[in-house]
């Protein structure tokens, strides 16, 4: 993995701290405590108390450039234990040498743990670069962090200026402070609720849910979807976790954006969060985006990529988060197979369609149920003006409507909403398989007679037909 | 003697009001079920294909005159599933809608009257009388009743003149020699018509194509000079015109029926439904066909006409030409002088004979029938 900057290799460590107490699924802390020696040296200590460190998260690390360009010496002060280990090891690794192989790992004195059950990890460093530099950077990092959602984890940020006494500083982050869910809720769920709360504060420019835009929950559309490699295939035990959230905005809200015709997808690789590659854009400009009535303009790689809508509707707000980690520990160097985005992006759609009826209807279905209200209309006219009782009654138990006293516009109703139903049950089916429709009178199918399934040409006279 | 094709018939039956209703109200309750039940759809309409390609041809064995063409069991579909097409599927309840109010009420109104009535109520669904006129036949198509059936009348344009005497139901006897150059009009009400009393004493059936050749002919009283009852339909024929014709020819066997029209395809066209019946009003269309002849205009009279008078033919003509070459039903001496047509480029009206004086119509029906000169 290339590190291209000093801030960039304390962040990479924390994601590894984060990724470890995830998997730990117990209570964990993460601390990260910066102390600025000097204007430009600062010492770092990254330490959580997840599942102990294998140290591969180290060792593939290429710092050439910033060792080169002497931000980095190089060296990581590693102790680590895990929960059946009965001593805390300590290693120094030397990544100053390009060629991995060339890699110094000294292992140093252990520390016993006296028979207490425990497990975590710390990383010291030294590197050059500003306290105020690295600390914006951090925050800025666990904002973000803060759409997983993942209920066990509390983050801790120390900063510390030597030369100036009593400047200690501590900033705690907690998952979803309002809405904590239990400890065994899935990554699925917590990115839900996570992006749910992003959504809701504008996308981290308030820090409070916007009362102009979501007096009420019934703002936000939400919907998920999951999918995962097959355990026998290389890049085994990958999980892409797709959430998309569809919100109505206030034009009066001041944090009111004329971006809803744009949607920012965030990405997270490993629990951390990460700009897209291009193949993820690629992936994401081949979805069938008509089918669910969206119409997608242009792909931008703006360092995020930025999906820009033709033709929404303009307070609607399309939110959308990508996550893609390895199910174990280690995890092995893979790209995200395109085919799982897709796969999990048109899962999520498909679920805001099942569990929103109404949205996201493809251009097909939309135009179609234009003409629901004049099929209803008709239908109930024929059962409402027929004299035959017992036709209007069957017609009625057919409907499920109990009295008779009911008036036109309740039959047309109650029609016109199974109808509609049965267009959205359609709209959501995959396009290939052809609906086909059982037709009004059963015995005209001789099917092995000239059927036909073509569609009635009208202008196909044989002469001008006049009478 | 026709034994095959009967099963492949499909008719449009004559329906009394009530068993129309009964038929809509089937297709309700279908309808409902099927939006109803576990695994819920909208159903299709399954329509009687009303193509050339669904089009079969019963000939006589005995006679070739005895011949007429009828639509076989080949369907389409109206969907509302197709987005573009959806409106057409609407259209046809629509109209089932209306037709079953109407019957209701006992009440028959025209094709006309039906398009503004569909335009008040349902002004985005229909937008020509065309349209409408395609939805009742996909109606018709649908429920196999005729069009009468669903309590739509024929606005019929057609009038008879000459040697008839006709009387309806509990009203005077007409003499249809006495109702002048305007003749006597005939009903759109087919049940009317079924019950008229017909009396004759003429030895031909002139069919006119022309309201303007009919008047002439009927104003100069022909029909006192040779025994003959006229009958238009004014252009292009209409059911009650042809339905008012077959019983004509079923009460009268004897009389000859012949048709005077225009030397081009158009005026071929018009023999031909009256002589086999047209697919557009497939269903219905087979129980009124007539053995028609050819009388005139003809490839011999073309002598009898100035130069001036002929005219090119236009692309529409040929397109009606290259129609009915492809059909089989056509004799071959009509396919002759068709060929004769196409082939000469031209075409004349029958107004082209006054050049030899008004009173030269006359003669020249009375010359041709005397010589038998007709195919």
């Amino acid at each position: 993995m290339e590190i291209s900057s000093a801030s960039n290799l304390c962040l990479h460590l924390i994601s590894c701290a984060f990724r470890r107490c995830r998997l730990s699924q117990q209570l964990c802390r993460i601390s990260a405590v910066l102390k600025s020696l000097s204007p430009s040296i600062l010492q770092i200590s990254i330490s959580d108390t997840g599942i102990g460190s294998c140290l591969e998260e180290f060792q593939d690390l290429n710092c050439s450039s910033i060792i080169a360009a002497e931000f980095w010496d190089g060296i990581l002060s590693v102790k680590t234990t895990a929960i059946c280990d009965d001593e805390i090891y300590h290693y120094h690794l030397n990544l100053m040498k390009n060629i991995s192989s060339s890699r110094t790992l000294t292992r140093l004195p252990s520390n016993p743990k006296n028979g207490l059950k425990f497990s975590g990890t710390e990383v010291y460093l030294s590197i050059s670069e500003s306290i105020d530099v690295l600390v914006s950077e951090i925050n800025h990092f666990f904002q973000k962090i803060m759409i997983l959602n993942i209920p066990n984890i509390a983050i801790e940020l120390v900063t510390e200026r030597e030369d100036i006494p009593g400047s200690r500083c501590e900033n705690v982050f907690l998952a979803n402070k309002s809405n904590p869910g239990p400890l065994s809720t899935s990554n699925v769920e917590c990115l839900k609720s996570g992006l749910e709360d992003y959504v809701l504060r504008h996308g981290n420019s308030l820090t409070q849910k916007c009362n102009t835009c979501f007096a009420t929950s019934e703002r936000l559309k939400v919907g998920s979807g999951i999918a995962c490699s097959t355990e026998n295939h290389k890049s085994s035990g990958l999980m892409m976790e797709v959430v998309v959230i569809i919100s109505e905005l206030e034009s009066k809200c001041p944090c009111f954006r004329e971006c809803s015709s744009k949607t920012e997808v965030l990405y997270f690789k490993d629990f951390t969060p990460c700009s897209n590659s291009h193949s993820t854009l690629n992936v994401l400009s081949t979805i069938d985006w008509q089918s669910y009535g969206l119409t997608l303009e242009n792909v931008v790689d703006q360092g995020v990529c930025v999906l820009e809508w033709g033709d929404s509707p303009s307070h609607s707000q399309i939110d959308m988060v990508l996550h893609c980690y390895h199910k174990q520990y280690p995890m092995h160097k893979t790209q995200p197979e395109q085919h799982l985005i897709k796969k999990a992006v048109t899962a999520a759609l498909n679920n805001l369609k099942e569990t929103h009826p109404g949205i996201l209807r493809s251009a097909h279905a939309l135009k179609i149920c234009s003409h629901a209200p004049d099929l209803a209309r008709s239908i109930a006219g024929l059962i409402l003006s027929s004299n035959d009782p017992d036709f209007q009654g069957e017609c009625f138990s057919l409907l499920g409507l109990e009295s008779r006293e009911l008036g036109a516009n309740a039959v047309e109703d109650c029609i016109q909403e199974k109808i509609v139903s049965v267009i959205e049950m359609n709209d959501r089916k995959p396009r290939q398989r052809n609906v086909v429709a059982p037709s009004l009178f059963e015995d005209d199918c001789d099917q092995d007679s000239s059927y036909q399934d073509k569609e009635y040409e009208e202008g196909e006279d044989e002469f001008i037909y006049l009478d | 003697m026709k034994f095959f094709t009967d099963r492949e018939i499909c008719y449009a039956d004559i329906l009394p009001p009530s068993e129309v209703r009964a038929r809509i109200e089937v297709a309700v309750l279908n309808f409902l079920k099927i939006l109803t039940c576990a695994d819920p759809a909208i159903s299709d309409l399954l329509l009687i294909n009303r193509k050339s390609s669904n089009r079969r041809v019963s000939q006589g064995l005995l006679t070739e005159d005895d011949t007429w063409i009828f639509l076989s069991r080949s369907f389409c579909k109206r969907s509302l599933m197709r987005a573009n097409a959806a409106k057409a599927f609407i259209r046809v309840w629509k109209v089932m809608e209306m037709c079953f109010k109407i019957l209701l009420q006992e009440k028959r109104v025209t094709q006309r009257e039906l398009f503004y009535k569909l335009l008040c109520v349902s002004p985005d669904c229909f937008s020509s009388q065309l349209q409408v006129n395609r939805t009742i036949q996909d109606v018709v198509s649908l429920l196999r009743c005729s069009r009468f059936s669903l309590g739509i009348m024929a606005s019929s344009r057609g009038i008879v003149a000459g040697r008839l005497l006709v009387q309806e139901p509990d009203k005077e006897m007409v003499d249809c020699s006495e109702c002048g150059s305007s003749g006597y009009a005939i009903s759109g009400d087919l049940n009317l018509l079924d019950r008229l009393v017909m009396k004759t004493d003429a030895r031909y059936i002139i069919i006119v194509e022309k309201h303007a050749i009919f008047q002439r002919l009927a104003e100069d009283r022909v029909f006192n000079h040779i025994p003959i009852i006229l009958i238009t339909a004014r252009g292009y024929p209409d059911i009650a015109t042809r339905f008012l014709l077959h019983r004509m020819s079923r009460t009268f066997p004897e009389l000859p029926i012949m048709a005077l029209v225009d030397w081009n395809p158009a005026g071929l066209a018009i023999l031909c439904t009256f002589k086999f019946g047209s697919i557009g009003m497939g269903l219905e269309a087979y129980r009124y066909a007539c053995n028609v002849k050819w009388l005139g205009l003809r490839g011999d009279d073309l002598q009898l006409i100035p130069e001036e008078s002929f005219v090119s033919l236009k692309p529409r003509d040929l397109q009606i030409a290259k129609s009915l070459m492809s059909s089989e039903t056509l004799q071959e001496k009509h396919r002759e002088e068709l060929a004769l047509m196409v082939q000469s480029g031209k075409r004349a009206e029958i107004e082209a004979l006054y050049f030899h004086g008004y009173d030269y119509l006359g003669k020249y029906i009375a010359k041709k029938i005397v010589q038998a000169n007709y195919i």
